[in-house]
């Protein structure tokens, strides 16, 4: 709890002290969305109705936007981190690394879920979207955040491994957003399969029917989120443990 | 009592195909209040042994116990572990130094008010209470490092490493660095010291050992390594150059005279010389000594010749 707190607090001052850093990420994804929507209604013509497509497509957005917040979190932290010579440091901590890094992303959560909300606000008053906020967005929400987690450990696996994966990143940015949008929940047959399997897929297709198109939770389709969620989670943890075995082994903890 | 016992490192590196030994055959050990100089040229080993120890890279073979405990294994062991590593920033720039202390006091297994508590006494003994609530990033380079070794010493641990602790530092930091290693170490800790500045390490260290090549070649307490290597010698400097009877009589005696100068190499011959010269000034009766930076460049040059 001591870490958490001491987590939350230096992720506190961080942000606060440099709000202009958040302050432009919060303008920035917006105006990116934004963007993109005033060229799809140009494309579609003014008499083009987008309906629940539009609602679907903001929580897809703004989810893959909450993820790359938790990637730059974990992995974009631990290249920053490397870089500026305090990674070693927090190997020498009593506590293990992934836990460290694990207290780190939870404490910079709460922050992030202000930031997205601000997001998701501003989104909505610019392209009039009306989406609901049931409390069944919950459930389905700690799944995507599951497969956020494991899959920010992952790549951060990679970042301790290979330590110049920025351009990795920004690549694995864009099919982190073609994931997002993907409508899962629509699919059928082998397809659908599929959709289950892939990673935060499942949860992010629940919260679209939840917050867009007003259905109920289906508590079936969530135990397969959830169990998609902890899959992808325990595979992250695991590919870190793994390769911070391995750049102990390789003398790459530090050095850039 | 011993804190460090580190004993037969090894580490080889892959690289391009080929093993490279890094480390080939490294054993330290390092009891409380004692400062050992662990000296090397550049890609001795010395980084690799000492991130060994830390436990930030896995030894192929040997081991390492603090305070009896292995760090690669027990966290516990890295509790006992502080360390000032070199290259790096050891510490967050965004920061003031209380906000850092207080972060890795409880990174390091302290509860939020004891590193609280800690924070505030170090600040005031490393002279940082004033600045303690400025950005680490507008502080001087004697003030980080200073802040560094506050934070190397939050969770109060017994054994320190201290990877060049005064490079880059003017000299009233160095000074000011140099007393604080004198009083770590003789608050019971142990102290394992790496740096190009030799004098440095001739002026703070019990021991020293020297690396070369992966290999520890020497490993001795610092005064009976200087002693091994200096000459029965003596330089007798006077304030002014002999008159020619003084300077006839002291010619014929086995000794070499170059101005004010005369080097002797048998301690009763100073006393012949003195009476000699008596009633004339002198400025100083000097036994020659070795310095360490001249035993350093020997055994290196050495090694390197045997190689």
């Amino acid at each position: 709890m001591s870490l958490f707190l001491a987590e939350l607090k230096r992720s506190w001052i961080q942000l606060s002290r440099y709000a202009s850093e958040v302050i432009g990420g919060v303008v920035g994804t917006t105006i990116i969305f934004y963007g993109l929507f005033l060229s799809t209604r140009y494309i579609a013509g003014p008499g083009f109705q987008f309906g629940d497509r539009l609602d679907g497509i903001i929580v897809g957005y703004v989810l893959w936007a909450l993820m790359l917040f938790i990637l730059g979190d974990i992995a974009g932290g631990l290249q920053q981190e490397a870089r500026t010579g305090t990674l070693e440091q927090l190997f020498l901590s009593s506590y293990s690394a992934p836990v460290v890094f694990l207290m780190r992303a939870f404490a910079s959560l709460l922050l992030n879920l202000i930031i997205n909300l601000s997001i998701l606000a501003l989104i909505m008053v610019l392209t009039g979207s009306q989406l609901s906020f049931p409390p069944t967005l919950f459930p389905p929400l700690l799944t995507v955040l599951l497969g956020a987690y494991g899959i920010s450990f992952a790549m951060g696996s990679l970042a301790l491994i290979l330590k110049q994966v920025q351009q990795l990143l920004n690549v694995f940015q864009f099919a982190l957003l073609f994931l997002f949008t993907l409508p899962v929940e629509t699919w059928t047959g082998s397809l659908r399969v599929i959709g289950w399997i892939l990673p935060m897929a499942p949860g992010a297709g629940l919260m679209r029917d939840v917050m867009a198109r007003g259905l109920d939770l289906n508590w079936q389709t969530w135990l397969i989120a959830l169990l998609n969620g902890i899959c992808y989670f325990s595979l992250g943890i695991f590919l870190f443990r793994w390769s911070e075995k391995t750049a102990k082994r390789q003398g790459k903890l530090s050095g850039y | 009592m011993l804190i460090l016992e580190a004993s037969h490192l090894q580490k080889n590196y892959r690289s391009q195909g080929k093993t490279v030994a890094a480390v080939r055959d490294v054993s330290l050990n390092i009891a409380e209040k004692e400062v050992l100089a662990f000296l090397g040229p550049n890609g001795a080993g010395k980084t690799t042994s000492i991130k060994m120890i830390a436990g930030l890279i896995l030894p192929d073979a040997g081991q390492v116990r603090i305070v009896g405990r292995d760090p690669h294994r027990d966290a516990c062991a890295r509790r006992s572990i502080g360390a000032v590593l070199e290259g790096n920033r050891n510490v967050y720039w965004r920061l003031t130094p209380e906000e850092n202390l207080t972060y890795f006091g409880v990174l390091r297994g302290l509860s939020q008010r004891t590193a609280h508590q800690r924070a505030k006494t170090l600040l005031e003994r490393f002279e940082l209470t004033e600045k303690r609530r400025s950005l680490v990033q507008t502080l001087s380079r004697g003030m980080q490092q200073k802040l560094a070794i506050a934070v190397a010493l939050i969770h109060d641990p017994q054994l320190l490493l201290l990877d060049e602790p005064t490079l880059g530092l003017d000299v009233e930091a160095t000074q000011s660095v140099k007393r604080l290693v004198r009083e770590i170490a003789a608050e019971g800790r142990a102290i394992l010291l790496t740096t190009h500045q030799l004098d440095i390490a001739e002026e703070l260290s019990d021991r020293v050992a020297i690396i070369n090549g992966g290999e520890v070649v020497v490993e001795e307490p610092t005064t009976e390594l200087i002693r091994q290597f200096s000459n029965a010698a003596y330089t007798i400097e006077l304030e002014h150059a002999l008159d020619s009877v003084r300077l006839d009589k002291i010619s014929r005696l086995d000794v070499v005279i170059k101005h004010e100068k005369i080097y002797v190499n048998q301690l009763k011959l100073v006393y012949e010389i003195l009476e000699i010269v008596r009633p004339l000034p002198f400025v100083q009766v000097v036994k020659d000594q070795a310095s360490l930076e001249e035993i350093f460049l020997k055994l290196v040059q050495e090694n390197r010749m045997k190689c």
